[in-house]
């Protein structure tokens, strides 16, 4: 038997006290509820109610039932809801992944941004790397990303482009804090401290080759995923860093003249976008230029070199 | 006073040269400057309104930029490059001559174009621009005469020699503004500033004025404070015995632009001072930093 139907019957006969308003309400004949009812009854071995001519009354088991079966009846609904979205093309979970170094107030206004937009659909974020994400995204365990450029990622779509310029992070003793903007080529001689090639090889290629055309080729790159280690050897002098300014005292960022690195990111899904991923990707998009700096994509200035007759090639 | 003054003053002071300097952005006038309104002995940076005057006559049609000029190996101009180094008989076009008095600081190339449009000419052009403090009065021929005459030596090839004596430098009349072809910092990087947005000339003028200043040759001085690639520098100097200057236009990636005229003297009386050199690129990358720092 449906269990869940005939709790629902029995509900409605417990609030009405009365067979016949229980079938009207329920739009059947009461024959038939009685039926149910019974069969009930039989199903659970106990009586619910004592019947008499006038009126109906909950025995103590049917009293028992009563928050029992409101739950039940009730979860079965939210079942149904839930299952109705999904057939929609809405997903009452979004799976996220996101870059690990968004940063704890980033991060809050983007699961607050969502919250907002959709408060019915839970927001399951992963902190993964470009090249995860690429992967999880195709094999679908991701449902949307925040994908860092350039990336190789066929089959899979993209929203809008946000660029971030880093500057440069340095000791608050390096001579070229004297500098209110440093060009890459100051940097010469400098070690650097990176995100892992395996995270981000895209972004990770791009940083090191615009280094290299500006003139700075690091003799030492030391990889590192925490923040906390970077700022350390920023600290120390050891290295330097690209990034947003940090509020660490003794660590002083100077932006980068002539924006010789773009760092742009943008959201990427497989397929067509449901409605929730379309609306983290608004949310997202919002947050990442109210609140972590980044501007939608400018045409970038191409790379160009100044010729000069005396440092030329051909000299 | 400026922020930007004191950065300034401690790179000429540990390269031990005294420095008078203006710099301005071209676009939106903010400006830096230390002494800028002092009168500078210009040396060979003379050939650059010499050079516009040479577009403008060439603008009314006095002259044709193309027609070709006979320089004769005898009675040439004094002076370590181009014509004056060379030792034949040459036949250039007048705007070849201004590539060469531009690129290498030609001493005859300068002297067959200043004989040409005349000094009174590039005079007159100055005043209407403004530029009340530039003044042309001599030609190279006559800078190299003074040296020989105040250092007291016969012959030419002994000036050099003569010029390390930090006395003989002191009775230099080639030195002195009063005497010598002179302007002020400000003045220079007021003429800069037109030349780039096409005031003191018709576009096309401007833009060949602006090319030849690009194919300078040399690195050593306002280019050396941008070793970037991604940076444009044009320029044009001047040297003399102690005195260093260059004027020139610094262009970054991101479309600002802005005049410099850095002018110098050393305490010393060494030819060879690359630090002094350089001090001329370090200042303008100083005043050029603050002012796109928006100070």
């Amino acid at each position: 038997m449906d269990l869940v139907r005939h709790l629902g019957y029995f509900l409605v006969v417990a609030e009405e006290r009365h067979f016949g308003n229980a079938a009207a309400r329920l739009g059947m004949a009461q024959p038939p509820l009685s039926q149910r009812i019974k069969r009930l009854e039989e199903e659970l071995g106990v009586r619910l109610f004592e019947r008499s001519s006038r009126r109906v009354a909950l025995t103590e088991a049917g009293r028992l039932l009563v928050p029992e079966a409101r739950e039940i009846v009730a979860r079965a609904e939210r079942i149904r809801d839930l299952m109705a979205d999904m057939a929609r093309g809405a997903a009452a979970v979004v799976r996220a992944g996101v870059p690990a170094d968004l940063g704890a107030p980033v991060l809050a206004a983007l699961i607050a941004g969502f919250r907002d937009r959709r408060p019915d659909v839970r927001l399951s974020l992963t902190e993964m790397g470009t090249a995860a994400q690429v992967a999880a995204l195709l094999e679908g365990r991701l449902d949307v990303g925040l994908l860092r450029h350039p990336v190789a990622g066929h089959g899979l779509a993209c929203g809008p482009v946000l660029v971030r310029y880093p500057g440069v992070l340095l000791a608050e003793d390096d001579e070229l804090t004297a500098w209110a903007a440093v060009h890459l080529g100051d940097l010469a001689g400098r070690d650097l401290v990176m995100f892992p090639r395996d995270a981000e090889p895209g972004l990770y290629d791009d940083t090191l080759a615009a280094c290299r055309r500006g003139g700075f080729v690091p003799a030492e790159v030391i990889h590192t995923d925490r923040a906390e280690f970077a700022l350390g050897l920023v600290l120390s002098g050891t290295a330097v860093a690209f990034g947003v300014p940090a509020e660490v005292p003794g660590v002083v960022w100077r932006p980068l003249a002539g924006k010789p690195l773009a760092w742009r990111c943008s959201p990427a899904w497989r397929g067509e976008p449901g409605p929730c991923v379309r609306d983290f990707t608004d949310v997202a998009v919002q947050v990442l230029k109210d609140d972590a700096g980044m501007v939608d994509e400018a045409m970038p200035p191409a790379p160009r070199v100044a010729p000069r007759p005396a440092t030329g090639f051909l000299a | 006073m400026n922020p930007g003054v004191n950065a300034v003053e401690r790179v000429f002071r540990s390269a031990g040269v005294t420095g008078w300097l203006h710099a301005v952005d071209i676009d939106d006038g903010r400006e830096v400057g230390m002494r800028a309104d002092e009168p500078v002995v210009l040396a060979s940076v003379f050939k650059l309104p010499l050079l516009l005057e040479l577009h403008r006559q060439a603008e009314r049609g006095l002259l044709d930029l193309t027609e070709r000029v006979r320089v004769p190996a005898s009675g040439r101009t004094g002076g370590g490059t181009g014509l004056s180094a060379m030792l034949d008989d040459a036949t250039l076009s007048l705007r070849d001559l201004a590539y060469l008095m531009m690129a290498v600081s030609d001493n005859t190339a300068a002297d067959v174009l200043l004989a040409r449009v005349g000094r009174e000419a590039v005079n007159t052009l100055l005043d209407g621009l403004g530029l009340t403090a530039t003044r042309v009065t001599q030609s190279c021929r006559e800078m190299l005469a003074s040296l020989r005459v105040d250092a007291g030596v016969a012959d030419q090839s002994d000036v050099n020699q003569a010029c390390a004596d930090p006395e003989v430098v002191a009775r230099l009349s080639a030195l002195d503004p009063a005497v010598a072809n002179r302007s002020t910092p400000r003045e220079m990087t007021r003429l800069l500033a037109m030349i780039w947005r096409d005031e003191a000339a018709g576009a096309a003028s401007c833009a060949a004025i602006r090319r030849l200043m690009a194919l300078q040759v040399w690195p050593h001085r306002l280019a050396s404070g941008f070793p970037f690639d991604d940076v444009a520098v044009s320029g044009k100097t001047g040297t003399l015995p102690t005195l260093r200057n260059e004027v020139g236009v610094v262009e970054y990636p991101d479309g600002g632009r802005y005049a410099v005229a850095v002018f110098t003297r050393s305490y010393g009386t060494a030819q060879n001072q690359p630090r002094a050199d350089a001090a001329i690129g370090l200042a303008a990358r100083t005043v050029i930093d603050q002012l796109r720092t928006h100070i």
